[in-house]
């Protein structure tokens, strides 16, 4: 009754044409190249055959294969591809689009035929004889047993993929005797073959093993469409993988490892960012971080953050994102009882040793009174690489300044000693400047610090102020909020912030003065990375005064409802 | 079959039953009551089963197999009820087992019920159109109640085993299905537990519904694994439990093979002498009644001087020549010292018996001995 309906919404997007083709095309999956190309279609024909099935259920059978008279050729063709009838869901739809054909009531011997044909096709799909023929000798043995198909092949699978697991185990330590090695084609078809598979549980095993084999060929053994599909998965949550062969994955796979940290970023910068904590543990659920103890691994998300932050033109979000990812790494370095740590130079081959182990030392790792002298170590180090030696151009500066960047820690416990030392030297704030402003071929680095330092000296003389208006501070910043220099502009704010929050005075307008700057400078959303970081560090390493942690927590309160 | 309309059609007692099986009146009386009904019906299972591969399926409508599959369910739900009740349990495999000889009907049957029924039915070509409808309506499309459950991932195995089969090499090894198979007829023996010696009325005639070949491949295959300390990861029972069990798990399947003389014979030729060799290290029965048809078989052989070996002699009880022979004596060597000591032994007594001839060519066993020996010698000190 609502064919008619149906009809017009549904035809055009069902392509029986297109998919007959390509099941004909594909025959039953015999040579590599039709196997190849199955697998790259298996999550576009499942969609067409769940959206074939929605449209089959409302009708009955006759009427069905009048409007689709393709379908049967297609559906019988689709049944003996065993890619197909393996992947996925696919396989419940075939059958239930089978059901949908199935007449209560044939008329005719066409439809009896059609009757017995679709019997035919589900008990090759259900019953316990091969797949290639129908034997009687297994199933009635079985049957009479008390077990059915789905107990039998429950143990045939098993036993297959503990057999294959055996047989690639003994080759990967059985070098020495050649006869015996596994061809690296086979290994290479017994991938593809696991890719429909890859989320039926009992592969686990073999994908496991495949996934840590190594044929001692110099060229990737796996096939490729296999090493995505896994990757697919597992980013998809629909598998759970070993950590150890995960990593395997992703170090010889790097489209895999690519498409794991872009994802990474992806899911991050979606999500509203108002506590750390939440960003941390995504980025451990991700195990990227522990993946990234390899050096190699560690050397591509490095790049690929590299590029991010550009393309993003620095966003203090990504920076962010970034800086926790780098301490999550180090805390798995530091947890790991590893027999052989790799040395540092693997994972940063390119930078001056000192300054990457000053960088590396956590915070917490040196009390608090250490640290200025720590900044004031990586100060002079940055500088007299910066200044001295040679650094010409943009990438190589680039290089380094994300570096320091990564340990943005550092840079954040800068700035609040800054504020909280009786006496701090120019060298940091000359290491904040060089974060804000890099480059310095027109002297903007230079000019950045004058100004700031003027900013900073008259923050200085309010600081042990306990009384303070709003007035008073806007004076006293007035002129340096002029400038129209960004750096300038994002390294005032980041002290000014600081000073709100630290100082005497300062906590009584802090909510006020924000305010202010989110309303009339574009600098909202560095402020809100600053008091996020701010937050989630104290919470950490602890040794804040409540009154400090109180106004935080309401100025971020405020900033999560403004956003 | 006479009865068009076999009696657990008839029955109406299901929800009844329950109900009463719920009350707390008169308990005593009414249990027992309510325990022979239930072992009635149960003893209908058979009846159930047959029916649904029979013809006389022709005559169902859909109602008719709503019932069938009703009562399936009612099965599965007593399988699932019992399970953990021993007594209640042991009392309606008892029932099950009292139906046709050689049935091999056990709880299990009760708790795959559904899914052998189904699965029967969509096979059986006589079921007429309606009835079928109904029943993929049922079985596939997970309508009132009945599970797509474990289907799904059927089609989806079957597939993932017809794709993997055949890149793997299984080298000597039996194949997967051997493998299979022997693990069900396994899992189907250790359910009867102590009473596996019962498995003896129904091991040889489901054991036939297997070609001859596949049959011994798969009791090979199966005392094989029961052999290794007592089965493996499935078995259930632990320590000294799960030793009675085994034993009398291989000692059903043992006695199968060894009771019919023809059969072990027709056992011996078809399985691989390797094979053969680790069965009779496991299993001492064998190795004893193995050496023996050994024997049997050599004593058919005689020496032809001008060719300057051992042939066949005409009669049809010798059924290895002298290759074959060595190479089975060979593989007992290479087996336990204490098979080896038990070969060289029995092969000394045949020796000694013959005439204990020390020079070739007179005596089958002198020969035999004298290559084994040479054989040993040469795995000893290979450098030589």
């Amino acid at each position: 009754m609502h064919c008619g309906m149906a009809q017009d919404t549904t035809v055009p997007k069902l392509n029986f044409k297109f998919w007959l083709d390509k099941a004909i095309e594909w025959g039953q999956a015999t040579t590599l190249e039709s196997q190849k190309d199955v697998c790259l279609h298996l999550p576009q024909l499942q969609e067409f055959l769940h959206q074939t099935y929605e449209t089959l259920k409302h009708m009955n059978s006759i009427a069905a294969i009048q409007q689709f008279p393709l379908i049967g050729q297609l559906l019988g063709r689709l049944c003996w591809n065993p890619f197909v009838v393996g992947y996925d869901e696919s396989q419940k739809t075939l059958m239930w689009c089978l059901c949908c054909l199935y007449s209560s009531e044939p008329q005719n011997p066409v439809e009896l035929k059609a009757n017995s044909w679709i019997r035919s096709l589900l008990c090759h799909l259900l019953s316990s004889s091969k797949w290639e023929r129908i034997e009687a000798e297994t199933s009635t043995f079985i049957s009479a047993l008390g077990y059915t198909s789905a107990d039998y092949y429950c143990h045939l699978v098993e036993n297959i993929v503990s057999s294959l697991v055996t047989e690639l185990r003994e080759n990967q330590f059985n070098e020495l005797n050649i006869q015996e090695r596994i061809s690296v084609s086979r290994v290479n078809a017994v991938s593809l073959f696991c890719l429909p598979l890859i989320t039926l549980p009992d592969l686990t095993p073999l994908l496991e093993t495949l996934l840590l084999y190594h044929g001692g060929a110099s060229k990737e053994i796996l096939s490729s469409e296999f090493l995505e599909a896994v990757n697919d998965a597992v980013l998809k949550k629909k598998i759970s993988l070993s950590e150890s062969a995960i990593f395997s994955l992703w170090h010889r796979h790097l489209p895999s490892l690519e498409s794991a940290t872009l994802s990474l970023l992806d899911q991050l910068t979606s999500l509203q960012i108002n506590s750390l904590e939440k960003v941390a543990c995504v980025i451990k659920d991700s195990l990227l971080p522990q993946a990234a103890s390899h050096p190699a691994i560690f050397r591509i998300v490095n790049e690929i953050f590299k590029n991010a932050l550009l393309e993003t033109d620095g966003a203090p979000e990504v920076m962010t994102i970034i800086q926790v990812f780098i301490q999550l790494f180090i805390q798995v370095q530091q947890n790991e009882n590893k027999q052989h740590k790799f040395p540092l130079k693997a994972y940063f081959p390119h930078h001056h040793q000192p300054l990457v182990i000053a960088l590396l030392r956590r915070p917490f790792e040196l009390p608090s009174t250490h640290w200025l002298q720590h900044l004031k170590h990586i100060s002079d180090t940055l500088k007299s690489i910066v200044e001295d030696t040679n650094v010409s151009s943009f990438a190589d500066l680039y290089e380094i300044w994300f570096l320091v960047a990564c340990f943005g820690e550092w840079l954040d416990i800068a700035a609040e000693q800054l504020m909280k030392a009786a006496v701090a030297p120019d060298a940091l704030l000359w290491l904040l400047a060089f974060y804000y402003c890099p480059q310095n071929e027109n002297q903007q680095r230079t000019q950045t610090m004058v100004e700031s330092q003027a900013v900073y000296s008259r923050l200085m003389m309010l600081y042990n102020r306990t009384v303070l208006s709003f007035g008073d501070l806007q004076a006293s910043v007035n002129n340096a909020a002029d400038t129209e220099q960004c750096h300038t502009q994002c390294l005032i704010t980041h002290l000014l912030t600081n000073f709100l929050l630290f100082s005497s005075g300062g906590h009584m307008i802090a909510q006020e003065f924000i305010s202010h700057i989110t309303e009339t400078t574009d600098m909202s959303k560095e402020v809100c990375s600053l008091l996020i970081r701010t937050a989630y560090r104290i919470k950490h390493n602890g040794g804040e005064n409540q009154r400090t942690v109180k106004l935080l927590n309401e100025l971020l309160q405020k900033l999560a409802v403004e956003v | 079959m006479t009865n068009l309309r076999p009696c657990w059609l008839g029955l109406v007692l299901v929800p009844g039953a329950r109900r009463v099986l719920r009350s707390n009146r008169r308990r005593q009386g009414c249990q027992r009551g309510v325990m022979e009904a239930v072992l009635g019906q149960v003893a209908e299972l058979p009846a159930l089963l047959a029916v649904s591969r029979s013809a006389l399926v022709r005559d169902w409508d859909p109602p008719t197999l709503d019932r069938a599959l009703e009562w399936a369910r009612y099965f599965q739900h007593l399988h699932d009820r019992f399970r953990s009740r021993p007594q209640l349990r042991d009392a309606l495999r008892r029932r099950l087992r009292r139906g046709e000889a050689g049935s091999p009907l056990s709880f299990r049957h009760l708790g795959g019920c559904s899914e052998l029924l189904g699965l029967a039915l969509l096979e059986n070509r006589a079921l007429p159109p309606a009835a079928c409808r109904r029943l993929l309506q049922r079985l596939l499309q997970g309508e009132a109640g009945f599970e797509l459950g474990r289907l799904a991932p059927l089609a989806r195995r079957k597939a993932a085993s017809y794709l993997l089969e055949g890149s793997a090499l299984f080298p000597g090894k039996p194949g997967p299905r051997v493998c299979a198979e022997a693990g069900l007829l396994l899992c189907r023996l250790r359910e009867d537990g102590r009473e596996a010696g019962a498995a003896l009325g129904w091991l040889g005639p489901v054991l036939e519904q297997l070609p001859q070949p596949r049959a011994f491949a798969v009791v090979a295959e199966a005392l094989l694994r029961q052999g290794c300390g007592g089965g493996d990861g499935d078995s259930s029972a632990g320590g000294q439990a799960g030793g009675a069990e085994a034993g009398s798990v291989a000692g059903a399947l043992l006695s199968w093979l060894l009771e019919d003389l023809h059969r072990f014979s027709a056992c011996s030729l078809l399985l691989p002498g390797t094979l053969l060799a680790s069965l009779a290290g496991r299993y001492a029965q064998l190795s004893r009644r193995y050496l023996d048809l050994l024997a049997e078989w050599g004593s058919h052989l005689l020496y032809d001087p001008l060719q300057g070996r051992w042939v066949k002699s005409r009669s049809e009880e010798a059924k290895l020549c002298w290759e074959e022979l060595r190479e089975r004596f060979g593989c007992l060597c290479q087996g336990s010292v204490q098979l080896r000591e038990q070969t060289q032994a029995a092969l000394k007594l045949l020796k000694a018996r013959d005439g204990d001839f020390q020079v070739c060519g007179l005596s089958v066993w002198t020969d035999l001995l004298l290559e084994v020996e040479e054989d040993l010698r040469k795995k000893q000190s290979p450098n030589v």
